[in-house]
């Protein structure tokens, strides 16, 4: 090639990088917000008391019906990267406070529009990006001071904060039934002065029965039946209760093992000594005195066979099988016993004492259930009950939530009112704060504050009010200086939102707006996505 | 078959791949730099948001073999130093742009090449003699280290909390106590919280779970790492079979074995050890054995967990047990559980290696956790060196000076090429400040003036827009960073520039089938 050409291409493609590399950036900035909003605005709808649900038809026609925004986005196949972003955050949300998983979602897609409007005013990213991250930061100083301390005893008051939670669900007119069982399933667990661990509260739920039904079992409950063959035993008093975790089956080897036979009599032999030696090892169990065994899972062989099924039936042993690995934990640190991994270590001071065992028929499936143990560990068992699989689900879902707000509340003992009033109120002191500042950061701050009203807005919306009459109502007695007026949805009108115990934890509304800020600004500063090869 | 491409199509094609890449990557400089998301990759579908240039460029595919040097080079650069992995891919890239424009004007490579061979020892020197050293003053190191964290810090995404993550990162170097040992730090990411709550512990955190029904806290722990297998003592002996004729041979069989794995058990409590940590699964009867010998036992610890616990613990990784006289048992004054959001952790307190920490970064979602950890890294391993200098483009700007000095004293062509060396040094500053959409051509040539004027300390002032003295400002960086972009960049422009003919072997040929 002459050099002459080469002269006149390598400044042309020079110029034409440069053109791209202008345009690109505000190209991608708008498709990620663009993706990002549409996923705020699809589960907008779900927010609030009134919100409805969605329903999610999975590839395989499996269908989940839910008001939990955590669960729509998991469901959802979103394949846009900002868009992913969103769900990674609504599930943060889950993990962090269990509840406003749809809030948060929300949030971030108000802070988004906004911060599109003030892209087009040709303001920085980073600038916003600030602005929003000081904003943030303020709003959680001013949401601690509109927060009262709550009182741990008051069971009345978490009874009405679980009910807040659960009113937005499917649920919610079963909300006098599961609050009591969220507040008391906690408080009852709750160990230290602030730690409390969902893993101790075991959820089991059945088809069957409604949701009314749902009830705390004080004891253990096993999502297994018992073993009846051969007339096993389904119910057993005075229960002493071991959890076993050799096998009661013939002995196999790590090595591999053949016996081998040379004529047929051997053969009564072989079946004898099988007998024998199962038998040698129910003996040793009856001897120690247990009554009901628990049997783990062995996938190595057959944990246990039916002819030693036969033997713990005639003994009048009850039996159930099957017992994951991880279970045992809990079960333990419930009937207070140990787990034994040898036939030696069978000593009747591993065993659990309860006053009763028994199956218990559950809809189509049986349920085993433990109660009056002695010594029980901080654990408790909820049976949740429903017509069909996807109230069920839900039912499960919504428990869960409200089990959250309590363990927020034990976490933070600080109380916020809800019905968007701390959204009004933070919009409007932050407004009040931005004219405190100067420079563009005012103008963002003013934008960041605007974009809090999405929530009385969606709120009052969702609830078929005249949103906007709504919101500029609440704002008006924002200013008059009434903080906690709030949409009451019930009444359809603006209330002091106290007055109808309309409670949230402190730890929801702020880690919802901090949550949502942090993400927020990771998207403002992509200004590329680029393909990846596969290392 | 074989491609060939010649002389000036072979250049022009270097320069284009290797322009490209700067540009891709120019948009993340800075404290105003921007992220970009990594689509596909590593983690199959999932999303990577990032400003390191280092993962950028790794994860890019490209086919251009000059673009292919670029990566190279800030993947060497981030194995040496950490950070300044965009820097020198942007300084190369600014070096052969302006390699085009003096090929343009018939220079030859050679010529050039020489001129920026004496232009970049000119910058060193200048880099080198502008260089503080504080490492004897312990509180002016300390002040040194943080404000190289946070200047690194504060062109990622951790910028808004770069106070907090200065504060981590400077602490767990100091307890390294100089010996630079960068295993003895440990990162747990959580997901939930947020990056605020990131905090340092002084022990040691292990992700793992405390054997059923095994106290969970134990004081003056004795600790035996082993990599030995706990669920049955095979023979390895391919094949090997048991042949029997009766079924209570095979039961005596089977309690052998159970034996064995007592004995096991009591050769490792004869260790004198209450601690057992084990790489491999620990099955149901031995970790029964444990706990009646009162030992805890910890199953399932990962490869890297369990020497990095060595390290930290000072003890050795065992996988037999017949001389419990000749073991260093690992020691440490508290093992106890603790809760990070939803997780029990284990944490070891009072380690003898009091070096070890382990730091725990929280955030809102995984992309953002995962940002955390590689911008940390970058600034743990900044934060080894004594030697710093002035960031925010100005030991750019001193470099290009000095070297312009050198190139108005210069007879001969080298000079124009050294004129090039040291308008590519400043298009780093440019870059910055374009970056933070300001006026980089007005604010670069009122850096330029300060520094010809004797001004040696004027960099950018990223927050507002202004030119002003660095030091006060606390931006400073490694000079091992700086030293290295300078050097690694122009080497890699001068090889690519060297070059004058691309061969493309072809591809080996299939056999084919019959």
């Amino acid at each position: 090639m002459s050099k002459a050409a080469a002269k006149s291409t390598a400044p042309a493609k020079q110029s034409k990088a440069d053109y791209e590399g202008r345009s690109k950036p505000s190209q991608i900035r708008e498709s990620n917000i663009v993706a990002a909003k549409s996923v705020a605005s699809a589960i907008r709808t779900s927010l609030g008391p009134r919100g409805m649900d969605k329903m999610i038809q999975e590839g395989k026609g499996e269908v989940t019906i839910t008001n939990d925004g955590a669960t729509i986005l998991k469901q959802m196949k979103v394949i846009h990267p900002a868009a992913k972003m969103l769900v990674e955050l609504s599930k943060a949300q889950d993990i962090e406070a269990g509840d406003g998983t749809t809030s948060v979602v929300v949030l971030a897609g108000s802070m988004l529009e906004a911060s599109q409007k003030l892209l087009s005013k040709g303001i920085h990213p980073t600038i916003i990006s600030e602005s929003f991250q000081r904003a943030a930061a303020r709003a959680c100083n001013i949401l601690d001071t509109l927060a009262t301390p709550v009182d741990m005893t008051d069971r009345q008051m978490l009874m009405k904060i679980a009910s807040t939670s659960l009113n937005s669900k499917v649920v919610s007119q079963y909300s006098s039934v599961l609050a009591p069982i969220a507040v008391n399933a906690v408080l009852s667990v709750c160990g230290g002065p602030d730690s409390v661990s969902l893993n101790d509260i075991r959820v089991v739920k059945k088809l069957g029965g409604t949701v009314e039904d749902t009830e705390m079992i004080p004891g253990l409950l096993l999502d297994h039946k018992t073993c009846s063959s051969s007339g096993g035993v389904h119910r057993m008093e005075k229960a002493r209760i071991g959890l076993i975790q050799f096998c009661i089956s013939p002995p196999k080897t790590d090595m591999e093992n053949t016996v081998v036979l040379n004529d047929y009599t051997q053969m009564d032999r072989v079946l004898k000594e099988e007998r024998m030696y199962i038998l040698n090892i129910v003996k040793e169990i009856k001897k120690a005195g247990c009554n009901v065994l628990f049997i783990q899972k062995s996938i190595l062989r057959d944990a246990v066979n039916d002819l030693a099924l036969h033997f713990l039936a005639k003994m009048k042993i009850l039996v159930v099988k099957d017992i994951e690995r991880d279970e045992v934990e809990f079960i333990c640190k419930t009937l207070n016993c140990r787990p034994i991994a040898s036939l030696d270590h069978f000593n009747p001071d591993m065993l659990g004492t309860a006053e009763l065992v028994e199956e218990v028929q559950t809809g189509s499936s049986k349920i085993t259930k433990v109660t009056g143990i002695q010594n029980q560990g901080k654990t408790m068992s909820i049976l949740v009950r429903g017509s069909n699989k996807l109230v069920l689900d839900e039912a499960e879902r919504s428990l869960h939530d409200a089990l959250c707000v309590i363990r927020c509340l034990v976490k933070k003992k600080q109380l916020i009112p809800g019905g968007g009033a701390p959204e009004i109120e933070l919009s409007q002191q932050l407004t009040a704060h931005s004219n405190t500042l100067a420079g563009i950061e005012q103008y963002c701050v003013r934008a960041f504050a605007q974009s809090l009203e999405i929530i009385p807005y969606t709120l009052a919306e969702n609830a078929g009010l005249n949103a906007i009459q709504t919101v500029t109502e609440l704002r008006n007695r924002h200013a008059n200086g009434e903080k906690t007026a709030g949409i009451n949805v019930r009444k359809g009108a603006i209330t002091n939102i106290l007055d109808e115990s309309v409670l949230q934890p402190l730890l929801v509304s702020s880690s919802a707006v901090s949550l949502a800020a942090e993400t927020v600004r990771c998207i403002l500063k992509i200004d590329d996505v680029i393909q990846c090869i596969r290392g | 078959g074989a491609e060939e491409e010649r002389s000036e199509t072979a250049r022009l094609s270097s320069f284009v791949g290797a322009i490209a890449v700067g540009d891709l990557i120019k948009s993340t400089l800075g404290p105003k730099g921007m992220d970009k998301i990594l689509l596909g990759g590593r983690n199959g579908d999932g999303v990577e948001v990032t400003n390191d240039g280092a993962t950028i460029l790794k994860s890019l595919g490209v086919d251009n073999p000059a673009a292919k040097i670029l990566v190279n080079m800030s993947k060497t650069q981030d194995d040496e130093v950490g950070d300044g992995t965009t820097s020198v891919t942007v300084l190369a890239a600014e070096l052969l742009r302006e390699a085009e424009q003096m090929m343009a004007h018939k220079l030859h490579p050679q010529t050039i090449i020489s001129g920026w061979r004496k232009a970049c020892d000119a910058a060193r020197q200048a880099l080198e003699s502008a260089a503080i050293d504080n490492s004897k003053d312990t509180a002016r190191f300390r002040e040194d280290l943080m404000n190289i964290a946070r200047t690194t810090l504060s062109s990622k995404l951790l910028t808004q909390h770069r106070d907090h993550f200065a504060e981590l990162a400077v602490n767990a170097i100091l307890r390294l106590k100089g010996s630079g040992n960068l295993e003895a730090i440990q990162l747990i990411k959580k997901l939930g919280g947020l990056l605020g709550d990131s905090y340092l512990d002084e022990g040691f955190l292990l992700d793992k779970k405390i054997g059923a029904q095994q106290p969970k806290r134990i004081e003056k722990a004795k600790v035996l790492i082993a990599n030995t297998p706990m669920d049955s003592d095979k023979i390895k002996v391919f094949g090997s079979k048991i042949k029997v004729d009766a079924v209570a041979k095979l039961s005596e069989l089977e309690l052998a074995e159970k034996q064995k794995m007592k004995a096991k058990v009591e050769k490792i409590v004869a260790h004198g050890c209450n601690v057992f940590i084990n790489r491999q699964l620990i099955y149901n009867y031995p970790e029964q054995l444990f706990s009646d010998a009162g030992v805890v036992s910890i199953e399932h610890a990962d490869f890297e967990g369990i020497e990095r616990l060595a390290l930290v613990l000072g003890g050795e990784i065992v996988s037999t047990f017949d001389s419990p006289g000749s073991v260093k048992l690992g020691e440490c004054d508290l093992i106890e559980e603790v809760m990070i959001g939803e997780d029990k952790l284990i944490r070891m307190s009072g380690v003898p290696l009091g070096e070890a920490c382990t730091i725990v970064l929280r955030g809102a979602t995984q992309q953002i956790l995962d940002e955390a950890d590689r911008s940390l890294h970058d600034a743990l391993r900044l934060c080894r060196t004594p030697r710093v200098i002035c960031g925010g483009g100005c030991a750019e700007a001193l470099m290009a000076v000095a070297v312009s000095r050198l190139a108005a004293q210069t007879a001969g062509k080298e000079a124009i090429a050294m004129e090039a060396f040291a308008r590519a040094l400043l298009q780093l500053p440019t870059a910055i400040a374009d970056n933070g959409g300001y006026d980089s051509s007005d604010l670069v040539a009122q850096i330029r003036a300060s520094h010809v004027a004797g001004q040696s300390y004027i960099g950018l002032n990223m927050t507002d827009g202004v030119p002003a003295d660095m030091r006060q400002l606390g931006i400073t960086e490694s000079l091992r960073v700086k030293r290295q972009v300078l050097l690694s960049a122009a080497e890699a422009a001068e090889m690519i520039l060297r070059v004058d003919d691309i061969l493309k072997a072809s591809p080996r040929p299939r056999r084919q089938e019959h």
